[in-house]
Parts: structure tokens; sequence; C-alpha cells
């Protein structure tokens, strides 16, 4: 599976924050040939199984969360104009003047209302405008409660870079999608379970339940991580290019330090290009599946990535394919 | 130090061993060396917590929690510069006012002594008096670059170095009372309990994250264990000038309990009766919607676990001089005993209500 | 239709009663002693939270559904931190309670035996500055008098953590009483919703497989949500949580702020800061109503948060939906809300669990 391609298909299905209904059949139908068994509970987690032929084998979850943030319809104006209020870690420097597209594919653009000054971007000073000449209008194309996304799609850059939305973190999914496929014919000592989590934006809501149905014995979280290597940025060992980049701590988790011990010797010994990752913010879904239940043993590989929450998130896929190869081989060290 | 009391003693001890959040599973062999043998058995999980189990052998008899969280404040080596400096990152909720030139342990393949870097006041200018934050400062270990690089990974935990003093008054300074003092007044109290006397199974966690986790190991801990009721021991900020005295509890009078929406009113109240009747000195505070402690989160595991929150008065919590009364450590070594070996609290407390049929 | 508490008896029995959070005995007490004729069997947790159950269609069937309904008992309110030398009393908020509407406001202190009453004041208007006169006394230098002459007689009948409410009447106003006025609409109106509809629905039970729990819980309050422990014990596939939500539909907000209106029937959230809504089930509702005839709105506005944040999340996650009556001046001793509303939350809600079908959709 070329995670390139699969990106393209990935990055152009809208799913906002708890409406993962077309990204989770997309996933499905990609996934469905690696696995035993694919399930979706109830708050939309597609949970991909392939069992181990012990049936006491330990389980081990593999996480992305397959979300992204955007913006939902809350008022329509009588001039056609669409308020909105942001769903998860909205910049709204980054989204102004961007294009947006509707879960059922009503285009526009979200802009901030004349003459606001950059200082002043606040969501109340923001609409969307889909060209609708009134509110009646609008009210044929978009309902209260709709939700928007800027709207997605990746391209090339210079080598093996990549640049688009949303990367954060359809690129982790991608990476579980050609993990699994490299893992079909294997016979695995422990249970696998690949989650595409839901709401992950807004909270790292998904992955709650998800693990606490699953009650897995190890956890790996793939998303993305900041980096340290652009003009201005905050002093931070991760760069793009570096290869997978094993976690040790965000702001919500700080991770088993046999975990880490684990996936940094392996990528020695298997010269896999590996970088220690400390993030002095952020969070993701290792944190709900170290706590869930009565806990698990939780480390992630991160994927780093400049521009985060923008329409123009930059990630290396040597990274990618990093992180594909070193989740390889900790999973078949598990026993 | 040779006239301190055997409690302080063991305070000292356990507080001494490093334990920075996330990194409680580097303690398991201290935590054994010091409770093996005065424990029925001591267990850990798959995040850091450590059980330390005393049963009364009796069949079917209730589970009572007992959690004191063990992991400490600290920081994380987060990356290396030339000259053998370290830049770090926080774990937990550290003051800058006490960073400037503080005696550090940096805990890699070899352990290090350091010192946190501190720009001269000649070299600074008037006007920049604001104190930088635990990202903005180095640490000077006295290696170089390359040494550093194959003996400290990065991520590695960097500690207070502990220094223990006895101030008058029996009162105790030092790093990490917050909260090891808890943790390890609570488990003298219970390995001194006869097994007969223990009203139910008790289990001492030592509980991991607190200080960086909003759910703290505890609610992962909680969930496994399934205990019938609960109590959650932390130290509490302790009365000093400057702050209104009912945000505060007064140190050397004694333990204190929390009246709060957030823990249980008839378990609190059953705390303080045992606290008139064996004549423990104690203060009631208000924490009216939230107590800051694991309480919050161990409550709510599972079908809910009833819990009291207890507290110990410290002064300047989350420095390396924290000061403890030790007349408050022997009021919670007794009342730890107490309410463990409560028989009525055991009839109470462990109704296992069902949902309706 | 009309059918339930026509006459608001049930909502001014239940808004003036005593419950702040963690001190919800009487609330629960009046609730508990009117479930027997409402269900087929009852619980009260060591927490405080009330479950009633009923069971309809097929009894024998394995197939059935279990949906959790509920609505919290406590009310936001005050708790004693200090009592000082002259038998005046410091206090805090229990839950949130915006600072501007405490001064000036009776309360009533106490506990589960006995209560006291008391006034919220601060010093006179002589004795502020002219610049403080137009804000709202900060909570530090406010407090509650109860008469007594000083800490030794306050201490008699009170103590550090004492725990108190609005005490405020309870009326009907406007065009032929379309408004009702009370401390603690939110969430006692939830609760008599609930106890209306399964007064309908023990007369006439649904014919689908379902497993129907009422759960009256304790301590939304202060965030921490008695309704999680709930929902972790009965794993309910389904979760209706009935609510107040704070609307600001007054002439000089923003049509865009206003979040929902008085009188357009019960509000429906698509997203608040805790919870996405489940889309289907919002959808089931929305066509129930229509199909109903029953007026019903969507929150127009992101704001707030409930119960559904906790059950939502809770085990293996449910799929979770909240209906709110829209309630002005929302955690003030003077909530208002708008009767017919009260009434439609009531009847969508029985319609829902009418119209719920035995196969998950």
């Amino acid at each position: 599976m070329n995670l390139y391609t699969t990106l393209q298909k990935l990055c152009t299905c809208p799913s906002v924050s708890g409406r993962e209904e077309s990204i989770r059949e997309l996933l499905r139908e990609l996934i469905s040939s690696f696995v035993d068994e694919v399930s979706v509970d109830n708050l939309g987690n597609l949970i991909a199984r392939k069992k181990a032929k012990n049936a006491k084998a330990k389980k081990v979850m593999l996480c992305a969360h397959m979300d992204e943030i955007g913006f939902l319809v809350t008022f329509i104006e009588d001039n056609g104009m669409i308020r909105v209020a942001p769903v998860g870690g909205i910049s709204l420097s980054a989204a102004a003047y961007s294009e947006v597209v509707s879960e059922k594919r009503v285009a526009g653009v979200i802009v901030p209302e004349s003459k606001t000054k950059p200082k002043e971007y606040a969501i109340d000073k923001f609409y969307v405008d889909i060209g609708a000449k009134d509110r009646k209008s609008a009210e044929r194309k978009v309902s209260i409660g709709d939700f928007f996304v800027v709207r997605g799609g990746v391209r090339r850059l210079a080598g093996n870079r990549i640049c688009g939305r949303p990367l954060d973190d359809r690129i982790g999914c991608a990476i579980l999608l050609s993990l699994a496929e490299r893992l079909a014919s294997v016979e695995t000592a422990c249970d696998i379970y690949y989650v595409f989590s839901v709401q992950e934006e807004v909270g790292c809501r998904g992955a709650l339940p998800a693990a606490f149905g699953i009650s897995p014995d190890v956890s790996l979280c793939f998303d993305v991580t900041g980096t340290g290597d652009t003009p201005g940025a905050d002093p931070m060992a991760c760069a793009l290019g570096k290869g997978a980049a094993v976690k040790i701590k965000d702001s919500s988790v700080i991770c088993h330090e046999e975990v880490v011990a684990t996936l940094c010797s392996l990528a020695e010994t298997h010269k896999i290009p590996y970088q220690r990752e400390i993030l002095l913010y952020g969070g993701t879904d290792t944190a709900p599946m170290q706590l869930s239940g009565s806990g698990s043993r939780a480390g992630a590989l991160s994927i780093p990535c400049r521009y985060i929450h923008s329409a123009v998130e930059t990630c290396d896929l040597g990274d990618a394919e990093a992180c594909v190869s070193l989740a390889e081989q900790f999973v078949l060290t598990l026993k | 130090m040779d006239q301190m009391k055997n409690l302080a003693r063991e305070i000292v001890a356990l507080c001494s061993v490093p334990s920075v959040s996330g990194f409680e599973g580097r303690s398991t062999k201290e935590i054994q060396r010091l409770y093996e043998g005065r424990f029925d058995r001591i267990e850990t999980d798959a995040v850091g917590n450590h059980f330390l189990w005393k049963t009364c052998g009796r069949e079917g008899a209730p589970r009572i929690l007992v959690d004191a969280h063990f992991d400490e404040i600290g920081m994380l080596v987060r990356e290396i510069l030339e000259g053998g400096f370290v830049r770090l990152v926080s774990v937990g909720g550290l003051s800058p006012s006490v960073l400037q030139a503080a005696d550090v342990i940096l805990y890699g393949k070899e352990v290090l002594r350091g010192v946190i870097v501190s720009t001269p006041p000649h070299l600074r200018s008037a006007e920049d008096d604001r104190l930088p934050d635990c990202e903005e400062l180095l640490v000077d270990t006295g290696f170089s670059k390359d040494e550093l690089e194959k003996i400290l990974p990065l991520g590695s935990p960097v500690g207070f170095a502990p220094d223990y003093r006895e101030l008058l008054g029996g009162r105790l300074a030092g790093k990490s009372f917050d909260n090891k003092a808890c943790a390890a007044i609570a488990a003298s109290a219970i390995a001194g309990v006869p097994r007969e006397a223990l009203a139910g199974d008790v289990v001492l966690m030592l509980s991991s994250f607190e200080e960086t986790s909003r759910l703290g190991g505890a609610s992962a801990g909680a969930f496994g264990l399934s205990p019938d009721y609960a109590m959650v021991i932390d130290v509490n900020l302790a009365t000093v000038p400057d702050v209104p005295k009912s945000e505060t509890v007064p140190l050397g009078e004694g333990i204190s309990l929390s009246v709060s929406a957030a823990t249980d009113r008839a378990l609190t109240l059953a705390s303080q009766k045992i606290c008139k009747e064996k004549n423990i000195a104690h203060t009631m505070i208000a924490a009216p919607s939230s107590t800051g402690t694991n309480a919050t989160a161990v409550q709510l595991v599972g079908g809910g676990i009833p819990t009291v929150d207890v507290g110990l008065p410290l002064r300047n919590m989350h420095t390396y001089n924290e000061v403890i009364d030790l007349a408050d450590a022997e009021a919670l070594a007794s009342f730890v005993e107490a309410f463990v070996c409560d028989g009525e609290i055991a009839k109470n407390f462990c109704v296992r209500e069902e949902l309706p049929k | 239709m009309r059918t339930y508490d026509n006459d608001l008896t049930l909502l001014r029995e239940l808004s003036l009663l005593f419950g702040p959070s963690g001190c919800e005995g009487e609330v629960a007490d009046a609730i508990e002693r009117a479930l027997p004729a409402l269900c087929d069997s009852f619980t009260r947790d060591r927490m405080g939270n009330l479950t009633a159950l009923i069971r309809t269609g097929d009894l024998s069937s394995e197939n059935r559904r279990r949906v959790m309904i509920s609505a919290h008992m406590d009310e936001v309110g005050v708790m004693v931190s200090e009592i000082c030398e002259d038998g005046l009393l410091r206090f805090d908020t229990v839950g949130g309670i915006d600072v501007s509407v405490l001064e000036g406001r009776k309360v009533l202190l106490g506990d589960e035996s006995h209560r006291i009453s008391g006034l919220i004041a601060s010093k006179a208007i002589h004795h502020k500055e002219k610049k403080d006169r137009n804000k709202p006394t900060p909570i530090s230098k406010l407090f509650i008098d109860i008469g007594a002459k000083d800490r030794a007689e306050a201490e008699q009948v009170l103590s550090v953590g004492s725990v108190g409410v609005f005490d405020s009447e309870f009326y009907r106003f406007g065009k032929d009483g379309a408004f009702v006025k009370s401390k603690a609409l939110d969430d006692r109106m939830g609760c008599a919703a609930m106890l209306s509809v399964m007064s309908a629905l023990v007369r006439e039970r649904p014919t689908a497989d379902l497993d129907l729990y009422f759960c009256f819980t304790v301590r939304e309050e202060i965030g921490l949500s008695g309704a999680k422990v709930v929902a972790q014990r009965i794993a309910p596939e389904l979760a209706i949580v009935l609510e107040t939500t704070a609307v600001a539909d007054l002439p000089e907000t923003e049509p865009a702020k206003r979040v929902a209106a008085l009188g357009k029937g019960g509000a429906l959230s698509v997203m608040d800061r805790s919870t996405v809504y489940d889309r289907e089930f919002l959808n089931f509702a929305r066509a129930t109503a229509k199909e109903r005839d029953i007026p019903v709105q969507i929150k127009q506005y992101v704001s707030g948060g409930n119960d559904a944040g906790s059950i939502h999340k809770s085990g293996v996650g449910v799929r979770t939906l909240a209906l709110s009556v829209p309630t002005r001046y929302l955690h003030s001793p003077a909530c208002v809300a708008s009767v017919e509303d009260y009434h439609s939350v009531t009847s969508l809600v029985e319609a829902m669990l009418r119209a719920m079908d035995t196969e998950t959709s």
C-alpha cells in the first residue's frame, strides 16, 4: 500500500469530530481484507481486530484518530451568511480566507468580518459565505447543526515531503492501514486491535470507551507532533525527516518507560530512523488509553508535522514509513 | 538526625526515593526494601501504581482502599546543549520562584548532580524581573555534550536533591513530603495494626501520575481493585501570612477532613466521628466543588466508591523545602489506623447496591 | 395532550426543595416517595442517585435495549468556609454561580436535619469606593448573616462545610401564567418531566422490548456527575439527558448569541462544551417531534455542558441526546422558563420512548 495514494483518498473525506461516518466507511473498506473482524462501537470508533491463535493472548491496541477539526453551523443571518462555532483547536488566523466544504459537500469560504484586525480574531467575528443571496436560499443548502471543514487534500513538496490537510491524523490512519497490510499474513502472538478513533480533536473522547471495551495490555497511539525545525519555533529536538518520533511526553501523558525503551532499542537494532519526542503542549489518545479501565502500558509513535491545524500541514513520508516499520517490529516482539 | 523519631525516619526514607511522575515504576525495589515483610504482598500495575496489601484473614471481608499518591513533581531532560547544559521540561506544577540555582539530580544511565542556572542580578536589566519558567532554564552538569549524550537519554527524569532538616518543635523540612510523607505515614500505620483488628482487607495504593494527570493513576488502580470504600490522603496547604485562613489549614493542629460536594458526606461525617472519639486533632475544611486531590477521580470509578479526603498540613508546597509537623503526622497515623479498623464504617459502606431488576 | 403536571404542583414541590450538590437527600426522599407507583423497581445507591426501572415489551426477550433517561437532582448553592468572630460567615459557591446574583439574596443554610435563614451581604454602598459601586462584589468580600451575635452562637447551628441554597419564591407570571419563576428549575424541571413521563408509560406501556432506566442523579453542578457512576453501572446503549439550557433571548443580545428562545419548545443540542451529540439519535428526536407536532428547536450557540459529557464516554460509550428546557437567568434565584416548553419536553420524551424500536437503529 502506498502511503501517499492512501492519503490522497483519506484527506478528501470531510469528517469532523462526532461526524466521522464517511471516513469510517472508507477505512472499513480499506482495512477489511487485512483483519478477522471489524466493528463499530456506540460512539462510532472503528475497531478492526486481527486475532491471535491463542485465545488468552495479550491484547495490543493501535490507535489513530480519524476525525478532524472543523466548524459547526450555529446560526444563519438574514443575509444568508452563516455563523459557526469551532470544533476542536481551530486557529482562526490559519483558517481565515480558506475554502470550506460542508459534510453535504456544500462549498463556501470562511472569512472575518470586514475591518477585523488579526489581533481581534474571534469566532464571533467570522462567518461562512456560501454565496447564498439570503437566509432562505442558504437554508436550502445548509441547516443549523451541519458541519464544515477547511477543504482537504494533499500535495507533494520537494523530496519525500507532502503538504495538505488533514494530515492530522489521516497520516496516522494511513500508517495503521499499511501496518495492517504488512501483518495480514503474519501469525502474531498477540491480539491486534486497530482502532480508528472518533472525537480526538475535541478532547480525546473516543479512545477512552474504545480502550475500555478492548482493555488492552499494551497500547500505541499514532498521531502527529510538533517540530522545532522551522524559523522562530520553540526549541524542540524533533524535526521532519529524522524518523519516527518515539513519544516520551506531551502535556497529557508521560509514556510508559519500558515501551519507550523497547521502541528505541528496536529502532537501533533494525536501523529504523527514530527520534525521541518531548512535546511541551498538546494531548493525544495515548492518555485515555493509558488510564482507561485498569490501565495499559501506553506509548506513542508520532509523525513530525509542521503547521499543525492549518491547511498546509507538512510531513515527511519517510517518517511515516519509519513508523510503520517500527510499529511492525514492536508488535512482533509482543508475546 | 539521630534524635528523630521512628516515624520521621520512615518519612525521610520514603521521601528520599526518587519518583518523578511517570517514573514510579523505577521505585519498586526501594518500596520492596522498605516494606517487604511488613505487608502481605506488594504488587504493581501497568501505570506505575504500587499496591501494599494487608488482609484481615476473613472470607468476604470488605476491601478498604487507602490512596496516597507516590509521584513527585520534577523535570525531564528535553535537550542537551553545548557545554554540558541541559534543557528541561517540567513535570507537574513547578514554581519558578524556587528554581534559580537549585540543586538537582539527573537520573540517566548514571546518576548525576547538577545546578539550575541563574543569571546574576548585575547582568540583568533592572526592568527584567520576570522569573523564567522551568522550560526556559538550563541545568549545569559539568560534563561535555558528547559525554552527556552517552549517559543521559532525552526524557531522563530530573528531581530536586533530597536534603532534610529538623526544625523547631518537631517540624521537618525537605522535598517530596507531597505526598510521600502521607504514603509513609499510612504505610507505617497500617503495617503496625494487628491483622485481627482490621475491619477488612486493606490495600494501600501508592498511586502514580497525580501531579500530571487529571484522572491520575489512582483511577486505573481503583478500577482494578474495586474497593468498597476509600480514603484519599494528600497534603494540604498550611497557614501562611498573606493567604486567608479559609483557604488554608493550621500547621500542627492535626489533620484536615474536607467537607465537599465532591466526596462522600456520610463517610466524611463518620471520619469526623472517629477523630472526636479517639481525640485525634483535626480541622474540618470546606472544599465546595472539588478537593483537588485523587478523591475526585476515585469516587467516580466503576459503580462509585464512597471516598473521604484527608489532608496533612504542609507549607511551601512544590518546593524542596516543604515543611510538615510531626504532631500532624502522628495524628494522621492514628487516624489511618482507626479508619481501617472501624467496624461501623465497614458495616455501613460495604453495601453493594445492585441496579433495579 | 396536556396530561401531566398541568398546574405545576409537581414542579413547585420539587423546585423548592433543598438540594445543593452533595446534599441531595431531601430531593431524593421526595422523589422516592413517588416512585413505587411509577415504576417496576428502583434503588438508591450509596452516592445518592435514584434509579427506577420500567421494563416493556416481551420480558423474556434476550434482545432488550437499555435506555437511560437522566436528570440531576442537585442545584447550585453555597458552602460555609469560615465562621468569623462576629458571627458572620464566609462562604464559597457550590457549582458555578455568577457573583453578580449573590449579593442581597436570602439563603437557607443547613443540612439533612435542620434549616436556618440567612442573607448574603457586603459593606454598605456608603462604605464602597465610587469606582467599586458598579462592580459585583467579589465573593471574598461577601458574607452571610444569620443573625448570630458571635462565633459561638453561630457554631451552635452551623459548622464549616454547612451548605445552603437560594431561598426564593416559586410563581407563575405573564399572560395566562405562561412563564414560571423559581430557584433550581435547573434541573428540577428535568426531574419533574421524568416523573410525568414515567407515570404516562406505566399507565400504558410502550410495546418494544426496552429496559428504561430513569435516573435521578447527584452532583451535576460541580461537574462531577453522579450520572457517570450510574451510566457505568447500567451500560446503556442510549441515553437521554433532560436538562435546562441557559438562553439569552433578550432584546439587546445579538440574534446569533441568543442560544434559543422561550416558547419555541425544548432545545436539542448538536454540540456543547462536553459533547458532540449522536447524529442519528438527534434526527430521531426531530422526526418524532415533527410527526407528533411537538415544538422543538435546535440550540443555536455552543455553550455549557451537562451530564451527557460523562455519560457518553462511560463504559464502552453511549449514544446520547440532550433535550433542555430553555431557561433565562440560569443559576440564579430567579430562573425563568416557559410552561409550554416544559410540557413540550415532557411530551417529546414520552413520544420518543414510545417510538423506539426493539432493534438497534
